[in-house]
């Protein structure tokens, strides 16, 4: 098999003016979009900022990348909502909507699970733009120069440069295991599939290691890059614009007791009824494709 | 998509079938379309026929194996094993009929034993009982894999952990076998047991196809070699002719083995043979010694 079904979480390779951002800005963004997302409980402005993040990877040019991958969001968003309205994560009293046999869907629990699923999306969106839009090594040494340690800021670099690696060599341990009949995708697949990948992973890292300790890593005096990262004004003016509308949304979230608009979502009980019929259908059926996968005699 | 029939055992297909690979104008795209790997690829190669692949990094030797047993499929153009088309054809179904051993054997082990690594293709393809313990007692002999045959597989060292890799394709007896690159980074005593291997394989009749880089084994080995540049075959002859063929050689940044170059410089215009090993030139510069008394 090759790369054809790995999710892309690494650089994309490209020329556009996101690729060309100065990496600091761009980690501000990410940062302070955790922030506000947390701090906030309004979801125009939630899903305005996953917007947002998908703009950009238009404009990024990685927006087909960055869909395949936001992918993930489907199973977790379609659980959230589905449970949210059964069980709000909100104080109680919860407004009944709908009645459907047993079960009972609060009104709380629909704004709540809109308001998790905009965070994990607005945050997730973001931060893969920044991935697939930076070059590791500029953000190594863009870190280098605000003087995260030496060894923190490899370790991180390392990490994301070991993605694509690995993922690779996952593609080529799943075929080598087909090539022997190997049965199955799913549970059958993990032990022949996960030990050669774990092996693996252990020795480069032990060889990484030995390798990086001969050419002189983690002796003191100061570290210098192969790589170049200049930043021109216009980055900067992102990373003010950035703060400035962080700070703005951050001190209204908090004046307004995090600022929930639930009064704003005004939803028919058949509506209702109907996300949670979808959203559950979609998790259930997630995991039973999951389950016939694993059990399927190929 | 119509469902396609089950396959013939692989003893059936092998005789029901005239060539045992036979691949006609297959070309091969990389998913995001940039990258042609093959173009117009066509190629038969007979059964129990020792064939061996060369080419430049990138020329479309390993996609050109990934066809044969399934794990890629043509962008056009047909591939035929064993008479049968691999097209729509999992690579498992294919993988009782072809086997590969993959360059790196730390990419197929992950039993507790080598016993069990053995074991795990033959069960895949349904063989247990007497006969897997037959295959498995067969494997083990032949590779002299005795001493280590419950040792954990990444255990052992890095020459045996090779051989226990070919060796747990080989127990699944598969008519063809496809090598990548399987002497890289073998000891003298290895490469010897591949060698050795790969003449047996085709004197019982079973196909091999082998690619590598190393030319005094291929030179050794093969009775036929291919040569790929930038996706397509571009020489297909015996080993001698490959080797003495000095453009091509250069314009394929290839070398022909060292003892091939020396005897292309010293005996070859004397009218001497075109040696492709030791003994070769040996035995001809010995005779032209004694001839002068």
């Amino acid at each position: 098999m090759s790369m054809q079904g790995a999710l892309p979480v690494s650089l994309i390779p490209g020329d556009s003016v996101l690729h060309r951002v100065h990496p600091l800005p761009k980690m501000i963004w990410v940062v302070l979009y955790v922030v506000v997302a947390f701090m906030t409980q309004n979801i125009i402005v939630l899903y305005g900022m996953a917007l947002l993040a998908l703009l950009l990877g238009i404009i990024g040019g990685v927006v087909k990348p960055l869909l395949k991958a936001a992918f993930i969001i489907v199973p977790i968003g379609s659980s959230l909502l589905a449970l949210q309205l059964m069980a709000p994560a909100v104080e109680q009293p919860w407004t009944q909507i709908a009645q459907l046999g047993p079960i009972t869907l609060y009104e709380d629990g629909l704004y709540y699970g809109l308001v998790l699923l905009g965070r994990i999306v607005a945050c997730l969106l973001m931060a893969l733009v920044v991935v697939m839009t930076t070059h590791p090594s500029d953000l190594f040494t863009t870190l280098s120069k605000l003087k995260v340690p030496y060894t923190l800021n490899f370790m991180m670099a390392m990490t994301l440069q070991l993605i694509p690696v690995f993922q690779r060599e996952v593609g080529i341990i799943l075929s080598a295991q087909k090539s022997r009949g190997m049965k199955g995708n799913g549970f059958q697949a993990v032990l022949p599939s996960f030990v050669p990948v774990f092996v693996g992973a252990i020795e480069r890292v032990q060889q990484l290691s030995i390798s990086l300790e001969s050419r002189g890593f983690g002796s003191a005096g100061h570290k210098t890059s192969y790589r170049q990262v200049r930043g021109k004004a216009s980055d900067w003016v992102l990373a003010v614009i950035a703060i400035a509308a962080a700070a703005l949304l951050g001190t209204v979230s908090i004046m307004r007791g995090g600022w929930s608009v639930s009064e704003l979502l005004v939803v028919e009980p058949a509506t209702a009824v109907a996300v949670w019929v979808v959203s559950a259908s979609v998790f259930l059926g997630i995991i039973a494709f999951a389950l016939i996968l694993s059990f399927r005699k190929s | 998509m119509a469902k396609k029939s089950p396959l013939p055992t692989p003893a059936d297909a092998r005789a029901a079938s005239q060539h045992a690979i036979v691949v006609s104008d297959a070309r091969y795209v990389y998913p995001n379309g940039k990258v042609v790997a093959l173009n117009g690829v066509s190629v038969t190669v007979d059964h129990g026929e020792l064939l061996g692949i060369i080419g430049q990094n990138g020329s479309g030797k390993t996609t050109l194996t990934k066809l044969l047993n399934g794990l890629l499929q043509p962008s056009s153009g047909t591939v035929v094993v064993n008479g049968i088309e691999t097209t729509g054809r999992t690579v498992q179904e294919m993988s009782a009929h072809i086997g590969y051993v993959f360059q790196n054997p730390n990419h197929q082990l992950f039993a507790r034993t080598v016993q069990a690594e053995l074991e795990f293709g033959p069960t895949n393809i349904g063989i247990e009982g007497e006969e897997l313990a037959e295959r498995v007692a067969r494997a083990v002999e032949f590779f002299g894999l005795q001493d280590v045959i419950e040792e954990h597989p990444y255990r052992v060292s890095f020459p045996i952990r090779k051989l226990v890799g070919i060796a747990s394709i080989v127990t699944m007896e598969p008519s063809i076998l496809i090598l990548d690159e399987p002497s890289t980074g073998q000891d003298h005593q290895t490469t010897s047991i591949i060698n050795h291997l790969m003449r047996k394989l085709a004197e019982q009749g079973t196909t091999v196809v082998c690619v590598s880089h190393d030319m005094p084994l291929l030179a050794d080995v093969v009775e036929r070699v291919i040569v790929m540049k930038d996706a397509q075959i571009i020489a297909d002859a015996s080993p001698r002719e490959v080797f003495a063929d000095k453009p091509l050689m250069a314009r394929t940044n290839l070398q022909a083995p060292q003892i091939t170059e020396i005897a292309l410089q010293t005996v070859v215009p004397l009218g001497g043979p075109i040696a492709l090993t030791p003994a070769e030139l040996a035995a001809d510069l010995g005779a032209r010694l004694s001839s002068k008394g």
